[in-house]
């Protein structure tokens, strides 16, 4: 009888025991094979690289973006017409070209005859392109003048133009990187004026959109493509 | 062989009943020692899987109710094995009785109305957490509650009726009529009267002592055995600590990390990428606050909304209304733990209301939080959460929420769930000793590869 009893005590104690064993085993099995393996893991974050930034676009880019300053270490900040002319190396219709695929991404603010000061729905353009930056990595700011005036004064007047853009940008959005993602063009009224296609884009303007009044402006935008 | 009472029957059946499910929900818990996700038994019918999406049984899996000595075992010991280990010991002392045929005996039914109430009172407890602390219920552990009011009910029965028994037995019986010359005759029913009191069988006797406390000894090893051994036998959880990554550039240069905690709090500098509208983030605030290890933390989150509205890394929507939100607990400044909180106890309700009018999240916002009205959806606010994806980027981070960094090393995310506490403590250990680092997982030497025969012509 005790014979008996023993022995139901200790297969009762050990089934328990055997099964817990049995699936811890299977349990460390699996583990080790998981840790030996590469694991299925989520996408690392990234900054944005959409599909209009094609090779071609990526080139003008770097090239821009290094003699403007932005990449390699170049102290400079901004490329002027005739440098901007000779790094973009194409005409200047296929300059604008470039930035079509980007309307949704950008916005044209336009300045008053001979002024660099941005009103205020030129500075509320501003603002809503720069804070929709989403994952872009670049962000432009081409500015233009109308064919009046000298070419010189034209030069002078976009870089202003330029330059208020980004003084208001490094003051509303204190962004630490700004420098370094922020280009700026300035092209008088000498290179890749903008034609009449660029008025369906979002403009601060609400008048007549004539080739004079489109290019009394800084052009912004954010491109989506990484280098 | 005369029948086993019918008490003891039942109680028979509800330890066989509730070991079956307990090894079902061992069975589950002893799965996630793998640090992978599977699917859980979640049924009224034995055996019978749920899935792996959330249910009462998966909340009370990854709940800190679920097992003990957290902090010393990765996922604690399951507090389902010492149910097994109780039923199945149940089952052997009813087998016992009804062997020994101490059924009718007050002393040793009572010692198993006295086991019956050990499993019966656990249930009762673990219900109330159930309903009280989670608001759900498993149904492979009401059923275990269930197995165990059957024991009790059983054992109470069988041990009441062998007291009444007893009880009749010495007040009819004398010692005089124990004497007749029939060895199976004990006694007359009553004094005087010709019908007479037969044991059928031979009686053991009361239990003694000794019996009893052998049977308490047995109760302990049927508890002990699969405890040590299972405390000797789970994974080494510790070498996978510091191997999930880092922070490459853990500065706050956007200024975009808020507080979490209410109060002021001092301890390790913990940074916790999160979505506020997300589930698991919810929840595992939830797991960390009952830890009790986040006192011991100083954490601050960074905002990783996952809506595509805003998140250019995700493809959909998975948490509609999150970029708004976040937006709003980065506008709240000081009060970020105030909106944060509020967040996630609104999120649910925030994620169904916008997914059907993709403003209702900011009229959801602005009617909690009016002075934030002006502030979300500006275009600061939106550079703000910009930035904060950003930092993200600049991180390397993967893209899933929630991710925990306790001084710049990566909390896995096999451990934010059941191997919480012991992780994280070991993290918090680690840290004091000077010792938390990134580090590669050590990996067990590969087996001999077997010998493959050489394609022909194949290159040198």
């Amino acid at each position: 009888m005790i014979a008996v009893r023993a022995a139901l005590l200790v297969v009762l104690i050990a089934i328990p025991a055997a099964m817990t064993g049995l699936w811890i085993h299977a349990a460390d099995a699996r583990l080790t094979e998981t840790s030996a393996a590469p694991a299925e893991v989520a996408p690392v974050a990234s900054a944005s690289d959409v599909a209009y930034c094609n090779p071609e676009l990526k080139r003008i880019l770097r090239r821009v973006l290094m003699s403007c300053g932005l990449v390699g270490g170049n102290a400079a900040r901004g490329c002027q017409p005739v440098q901007a002319k000779n790094v973009a190396t194409m005409s200047g219709h296929d300059f604008n070209a470039l930035f079509t695929p980007m309307k949704d991404r950008g916005g044209i603010v336009g300045f008053d005859k001979d002024k660099a000061e941005l009103d205020a729905t030129g500075l509320g353009l501003v603002d809503q392109v720069f804070a929709d930056q989403r994952g872009a990595s670049w962000f432009f700011v081409v500015a233009r003048a109308s064919p009046e005036g000298s070419v010189e004064h034209n030069r002078e007047l976009s870089k202003a133009r330029a330059e208020a853009v980004m003084d208001h940008l490094r003051q509303q959005f204190k962004d630490p990187d700004l420098d370094k993602e922020v280009g700026m063009l300035w092209l008088g009224a000498e290179f890749a004026q903008l034609e009449a296609e660029f008025c369906a884009w979002k403009r601060s303007s609400s008048g007549a959109c004539s080739p004079e009044q489109l290019n009394r402006s800084a052009f912004v935008a954010w491109i989506d493509c990484q280098l | 062989m005369r029948r086993p009472p019918p008490w003891l029957v039942v109680v028979l059946v509800g330890a066989v009943v509730g070991a079956v499910f307990a090894a079902i929900s061992t069975y589950d818990f002893v799965q996630h020692l793998d640090r992978q996700v599977h699917s859980l038994h979640c049924s009224f019918i034995p055996g019978v899987t749920h899935g792996a999406g959330e249910s009462g049984c998966q909340v009370a899996m990854m709940s800190p109710y679920s097992s003990v000595f957290r902090t010393h075992v990765w996922g604690g010991l399951p507090i389902s094995l010492a149910a097994l280990s109780v039923f199945a010991f149940l089952a052997f002392y009813a087998i016992d009785l009804a062997v020994t045929r101490r059924k009718d005996d007050p002393r040793a039914t009572g010692f198993l109305a006295l086991a019956t109430a050990l499993p019966a009172l656990t249930s009762l407890v673990m219900l109330v957490i159930s309903l009280a602390k989670l608001g759900t219920t498993c149904k492979l552990c009401v059923c275990i509650y269930l197995a165990s009011a059957v024991c009790l009910v059983g054992g109470i029965a069988l041990w009441r009726r062998a007291v009444r028994d007893h009880r009749g037995g010495e007040v009819a019986a004398s010692p005089r009529d124990r004497h007749r010359g029939d060895p199976a005759f004990i006694g007359t029913a009553k004094t005087g009267s010709s019908a007479r009191l037969v044991a059928v069988g031979v009686p053991t006797g009361a239990a003694s002592t000794g019996f009893l406390a052998a049977m308490f000894g047995a109760g302990v090893a049927f508890v002990a055995v699969p405890i040590v051994l299972y405390l000797a036998l789970a994974p080494d959880h510790a070498r996978f600590i510091g191997t999930c990554e880092g922070l490459p550039h853990p500065a706050d240069g956007y200024g975009v990390m808020v507080r979490i905690e209410r109060g002021a709090a001092h301890g390790v500098p913990a940074v916790e990428v999160l979505d506020p509208l997300c589930p698991a983030c919810r929840a595992f605030e939830q797991r960390l606050a009952a830890s009790g290890l986040a006192e011991r933390l100083e954490r601050k989150a960074v905002l990783f909304p996952l809506d595509n509205t805003c998140n250019w890394m995700v493809t959909e929507t998975t948490h509609p209304g999150a970029c708004t939100v976040s937006e709003a607990v980065l506008c709240a400044g000081d009060k970020a733990p105030d909106v944060l909180a509020w967040a996630f106890e609104a999120q649910d309700r925030i994620r169904d209301e916008t997914k059907l009018d993709p403003s209702a999240a900011a009229r959801i916002v602005k009617q909690r939080f009016p002075e934030l009205a002006a502030c979300v959806g500006s275009p600061d606010a939106r550079s703000r959460l910009n930035k904060s994806m950003r930092w993200i980027v600049a991180n390397n981070i993967r893209v899933l929420t929630p991710q925990v960094f306790i001084d710049n090393v990566k909390l896995c995310d096999e451990d934010v769930d059941l191997g919480l506490e012991y992780t994280l403590s070991n993290m918090l250990e680690r840290h004091a000793r000077g010792t938390l680092a990134v580090a590669p997982l050590e990996k067990a030497p590969p087996a001999a590869a077997p010998a493959v025969a050489k394609p022909h012509g194949g290159a040198p």
